[in-house]
């Protein structure tokens, strides 16, 4: 487990940032942690558009999701990469709040790769993140072209 | 038709009809007098006829009759030999007889068809306002549909708040809560030697007090999910059902000395997920209600109720309740025992409750303080899919 995959975390809640921060930490996985605040500023980063253009064009290891989003809501974002050519085998985790079937329904029907309620207990949410972290930045195999980082 | 009503309408008084057959039988016994005076030969009998009938289609029976008298006289006294005596000679009697059985067959024939267009005039009526009556009842129900209409979509509407509600619910109220929970820990974390004993306690109660509210949202949400989401039915084997539940609340139950009883239970129909959340329920509650006998007996059965249901019991030796709070059990956020008694959220009967009202059942409780506690609930009985399984290779 030499290489660490680039992980892309769409989240509003400042809060919810700073607690997915903790929890990655604890395992030295915050490094290659980039964060995007909305949903068009995360379909920015992922085309290299306006404020990330002059980014090395690699895609994330893994996009770890928020459905309600400010500007482009997270079924929307989802749809966009798995409707482009180039994003669209980015493994997505939809990471929310909501227990609802419907949004469950919704983004596996977009072809999500795991959907994670977030536990409102700290010890699980931090488990969950960690364990989230640890499967898709380290464990999972990313497709080619996703960015890594030889720790 | 409305003219021969006008003209029997016009007619009524009886002054006026008896009047009308005096004055027709005199009009005619003039023309026949007139008619004859031209030569023609026995006009009276055939124009008399006439007039009796015409006196009875406008004027009734009892005219009829006055002008068949009056005709007969008439006729006898003007028209038959010898002339102007009432005297009838035997040679003319054949002729006055003729004339008088005529003009009662004319009489008769015009009142009966007259009465039978009485009645049909009076069943025509009597239709009409039938017709009404239901055109108005028609209308009614033409209303009645329109308000229910309304109704339906008034409540559709109301529906999608309430699911709205329940969605922002689930998103929006978690997140703060997330928060309250995983800042205190972070902060105990962060100054553990700083905080002095008291200040570490209510650290704790606010991280408790989150994940119990947390908790509470969670079972309401799933509470509120059960009236949304569409029900699957199937023949379920009740006896599976239950070895599962116990085998899922195990966590809860490690520890504790039960002794479970568990008789052979039917085959009914439902949906599969949400009787097992019933049967979880009750055993979850049954365990933490007998957690101080030594030992819990809990006992799962099922009593073959009136019909086509059957009755399920789940009975423990707890701490029972008092039957005077039996109405309060099914109720959401309803508890009969303190929070440092036992743990809840209240949801979990009302759960219970509301997925059997579901599949067309009923739910009722004994129980006495100390003596433990008996939970029933109905489901309909699975005759046919049971066969259909039973048959199946």
């Amino acid at each position: 487990m030499s290489e660490l995959g680039r992980i892309l975390i769409v989240e509003d809640d400042p809060r919810d940032v700073e607690l997915t921060l903790t929890a990655l930490d604890e395992h030295k996985l915050a490094n290659e942690v980039v964060i995007t605040r909305d949903g068009k500023e995360a379909l920015d980063y992922l085309h290299c558009r306006e404020q990330f253009a002059s980014r090395a064009d690699e895609n994330p290891a893994v996009i770890l999701l928020d459905l309600k989003l400010p500007k482009v809501d997270g079924l929307e974002v989802l749809q966009q990469i798995r409707s482009d050519q180039k994003l669209k085998m980015i493994p997505v985790v939809v990471l929310t709040s909501s227990h609802e079937e419907k949004d469950m329904l919704a983004t596996y029907q977009l072809g999500v790769n795991a959907y994670v309620v977030k536990p409102v207990d700290f010890h699980e949410f931090v488990n969950a993140v960690k364990e989230l972290g640890m499967f898709w930045a380290i464990i999972n195999q990313p497709p080619p072209g996703s960015a890594k980082k030889v720790s | 038709m409305a003219y021969w009503d006008n003209e029997f309408q016009r007619v009524r008084s009886p002054p006026l009809r008896y009047g009308f057959a005096v004055v027709c039988v005199g009009i005619a016994i003039a023309a026949a007098l007139a008619i004859q005076q031209y030569q023609f030969r026995d006009v009276a009998l055939p124009v008399l006829v006439l007039v009796i009938g015409i006196v009875t289609w406008y004027a009734g029976t009892g005219p009829a009759v006055v002008a068949v008298l009056l005709g007969t006289a008439a006729f006898n006294y003007m028209f038959v030999e010898p002339l102007y005596t009432f005297y009838v000679s035997a040679r003319d009697l054949p002729y006055f007889l003729v004339f008088v059985l005529s003009a009662i067959i004319v009489a008769s024939f015009s009142a009966v068809r007259l009465r039978i267009e009485e009645n049909l005039r009076h069943s025509r009526d009597r239709l009409q306002t039938e017709l009404e009556q239901r055109q108005r009842r028609e209308a009614e129900i033409r209303k009645l549909n329109q308000e229910l209409n309304l109704r339906a979509a008034e409540l559709a509407a109301a529906n999608r708040e309430l699911e709205a509600f329940a969605y922002s619910v689930s998103h929006d109220l978690r997140a703060p809560l997330r928060h309250i929970v995983g800042y205190s820990e972070l902060l105990q974390k962060h100054t553990p030697n700083s905080l002095d004993d008291k200040s570490q306690r209510y650290i704790q109660t606010i991280r408790e007090s989150g994940k119990r509210m947390g908790n509470l949202i969670d079972d309401l949400l799933a509470f509120s999910r059960i009236g949304r989401t569409e029900s699957r039915t199937t023949a379920v084997d009740l006896q599976k059902v239950v070895k599962e539940a116990i085998s899922e609340i195990e966590p809860q139950t490690k520890g504790q000395d039960i002794s479970w009883k568990i008789d052979a239970l039917p085959v009914c129909y439902g949906d599969r997920s949400l009787l097992k959340l019933v049967v979880v329920n009750l055993l979850s509650n049954a365990v933490k209600f007998s957690g101080s006998r030594r030992p819990a007996k809990i006992e799962i059965g099922s009593v073959d109720a009136n019909g086509d249901k059957i009755e399920i019991f789940v009975r423990d030796n707890g701490v029972g309740f008092d039957m005077q709070y039996v109405n309060k059990l099914f109720g959401v956020f309803q508890r009969l025992h303190r929070a440092d008694e036992f743990e809840g959220t209240g949801i979990g009967l009302a759960t219970v409750q509301r997925i059997v009202h579901r599949h067309g059942g009923m739910v009722r409780a004994e129980g006495a303080v100390d003596q433990g506690a008996t939970f029933y609930f109905s489901l309909p009985k699975a005759e046919h899919p049971a066969k259909r399984t039973a048959n199946a290779p």
